[in-house]
């Protein structure tokens, strides 16, 4: 240890003797780090898997049940009508499943309050254990039948109320009673894969959650993604959206194992059939069982853009770590004399490479704070010129150990080549110039 | 002590061979202080390098202690540089903004020394050359036989066994450079084996052995009475 923090001190001896050159080489490699930082964090939230020990368990299923024949476009709608949903839902082998739509509305407290406007969430009791909601206090609607209750999110109780603990609290929800069931803790599943059919998975969270039959009752149509095969009109919601052609319902279920989403998967293809021989279904058979970890792609929702990003700012990290080596090289080869005196006086390489690492590890702290720096100033400008990505921005624990660990590599990487350069030279020329 | 057998160096660029050492063959007992003269050119500092390791050499035998040093590794002869030569140059070749002592700590920081044995060898070197009181100097705040002293300082705190010095006066004044050459006499005596390249006839006499380099052969090796025993 005594020797480490020698090197560490002889480290800052050679930052001292060039300083410009060394503030010019962090800064180098900071702005690289940083600007690749900025972006690193947005790829990875929006790419990364919210639920990763459930993801390949919850499963999206889509039926071609159209009343027409399907000639040019066949591609199996990602909304299911109240009808189908009702057939899907006769089935015991999911381990959970809820159909759920999302819709606007205004809520406040009492007709003489300003309306506040929420995005509501109408869905069924199993969402919240799907998705491993977590509940802070009240407990979830006990079935799926009509219930004016609603459940708000923390942020929105809140708001509504400047406090958390508000069961029982009435509100107005588009003039119309509901009574607050739960409040949600803190959860914010990001991407919203759930949503994810409507390219809605990088938005906010709901504010309030609604009982489907519910919704329905109250004629919300959804505000993201419905589809129609009839001229009825579907204002009338609670009377016409059950038994006509209206498709708006997304429906996930929990199939925990293959054999499990096998007979799922037959089920699906058995119900398709029956309503087939029933006259009912002109179309080919086409469903889909699509996995939540591949939702996105399945429904083309990765961003090229950020793609494209990504890749402009890893060549820039590239070119950056080139200067940033180049810069370094200079200073090595002018601190060679240095290097051979301390192999003429007995220094080993390997005692060398540990010098070495004493710079590298100065090198990556410094460049770790600039690179920081830069990244947080790059998401917030980001931020600023995309604000719906802002809920990606984030950087968690995982997140920050692998950005530490990617500028220590870089920091190795810039001091490695010269170093080495300069500790490999003959010695008898080197102690002479 | 030290044997070379048909030692041979050649410089190569893209056009010219330079032979520096042609078949070199030198035996050096343990507590000898040999001088290494000749011309310019002649090979006298290659030879030193040589017999530091600092260099390498294309063919014949360089045995130490009676052991080749011929294929060892880099670190092996690092290892030996540090616990047996002892090298002074002639433009001191000191850490300019490193304190004295701390650029007489350098060989031993590298052999792993514990801090109060390295503690005690600097202070022992510093006080054998009259350094003691300007450890915490800077070497640039000291006069250039002074810097020499302390690159002498640099060789012997490791208690080399050979001192490698390589024109070791070239830049001092005459009265600077006998201080010096008494200090290599002291050490000499206290049984450190010292090769030492020199232009100064007077100071090749004053070693006790003359090894005459001339166009990369040996020319000439003279012996002389030690001076304490001419002064006797």
């Amino acid at each position: 240890m005594e020797q480490f923090i020698y090197y560490l001190k002889v480290s800052f001896k050679g930052i001292k003797r060039a300083p410009l050159p060394y503030a010019l080489t962090i800064f180098i490699l900071s702005v690289g780090l940083g600007v690749f930082f900025a972006n690193a964090t947005f790829y990875y939230q929006l790419n990364r898997d919210p639920l990763p020990q459930k993801s390949d368990k919850l499963f999206f299923p889509m039926l071609n049940l159209v009343p027409y024949e399907c000639s040019t476009d066949c591609k199996t709608p990602s909304v299911l009508s109240y009808n189908n949903v009702e057939k899907l839902s006769q089935t015991d082998i999911p381990t959970q499943a809820a159909a759920m739509y999302s819709a606007d509305g205004y809520l406040r407290q009492s007709a003489d309050q300003a309306p506040l406007p929420v995005s509501i969430r109408i869905t069924q009791r199993d969402f919240f254990s799907l998705f491993d909601v977590p509940v802070l206090h009240g407990s979830i609607w006990p079935d799926n039948s009509a219930r004016h209750e609603v459940i708000l999110t923390k942020s929105s109780a809140e708001k509504l109320f400047g406090r958390t603990n508000v069961i029982g609290e009435k509100l107005l929800l588009d003039d119309r009673n509901v009574t607050v069931a739960a409040v949600l803790d803190t959860w914010q599943m990001l991407p919203r894969l759930y949503d994810a059919n409507n390219r809605n998975h990088l938005s906010d969270a709901d504010d309030i959650y609604l009982p489907l039959e519910t919704g329905y009752d109250m004629n919300y149509l959804s505000n993201s993604q419905s589809q129609t095969f009839d001229d009825t009109d579907y204002r009338q919601l609670s009377t016409q959206g059950r038994t006509g052609a209206l498709h708006q319902l997304q429906y996930w279920v929990q199939l925990d194992t293959p054999a499990q989403q096998q007979r799922y998967w037959q089920f699906m293809a058995n119900l398709v059939q029956d309503e087939k021989a029933a006259g009912r279904h002109p179309s080919a058979p086409n469903n889909q069982l699509v996995a939540m970890r591949n939702i996105v792609s399945y429904f083309g929702g990765e961003s090229s853009d950020i793609k494209a990003f990504a890749l402009v700012t890893l060549l820039f990290l590239l070119v950056c770590l080139f200067n940033a080596s180049h810069l370094s090289l200079n200073r090595y080869l002018s601190n060679q004399y240095e290097f051979s005196l301390r192999r003429a006086l007995g220094a080993n390489r390997s005692q060398l490479q540990l010098q070495m690492l004493a710079d590298v590890l100065l090198m990556a702290i410094f460049t770790i704070i600039g690179a920081l720096i830069t990244g947080f100033a790059g998401i917030k400008l980001m931020n600023q010129l995309l604000p719906a990505n802002s809920l990606f921005s984030n950087w968690d624990l995982p997140l920050l150990l692998s950005l530490l660990a990617i500028a220590f590599v870089c920091s190795y990487l810039v001091t490695l080549y010269p170093s080495l350069r300069a500790s490999f030279g003959t010695l008898n020329q080197q102690l002479k110039e | 002590m030290i044997t070379l057998t048909n030692l041979s160096k050649i410089f190569r660029t893209e056009l010219i061979e330079t032979h520096a050492l042609r078949e070199v063959n030198l035996h050096v007992e343990e507590g000898e202080f040999a001088a290494l003269t000749g011309p310019s050119g002649s090979g006298k500092s290659t030879l030193l390098n040589i017999l530091g390791t600092l260099e390498s050499f294309d063919s014949g035998d360089y045995l130490l202690d009676g052991k080749s040093i011929n294929g060892l590794s880099d670190s092996a002869l690092s290892k030996l540089r540090n616990e047996k030569i002892g090298f002074i140059f002639q433009g001191f070749n000191l850490i300019k903004d490193y304190s004295i002592y701390d650029n007489i700590e350098l060989p031993l920081r590298y052999r792993g020394l514990k801090p109060a044995e390295r503690k005690q060898r600097i202070e022992h070197a510093l006080e054998l050359v009259g350094l003691h009181a300007r450890r915490h100097y800077l070497p640039s705040q000291l006069s250039g036989g002074q810097q020499q002293r302390v690159a002498i300082a640099r060789a012997i705190a490791g208690k080399p066994r050979i001192l490698l010095a390589d024109e070791p006066t070239g830049n001092l004044d005459s009265l600077m450079a006998r201080q010096v050459m008494e200090l290599l006499e002291q050490i000499n005596q206290q049984g450190c084996t010292i090769l030492m390249v020199t232009h100064d006839p007077d100071q090749a006499r004053r070693a006790g052995r003359n090894i005459q380099i001339i166009d990369g052969q040996l020319h000439d090796s003279t012996l002389y009475e030690p001076l304490a025993a001419q002064s006797a």
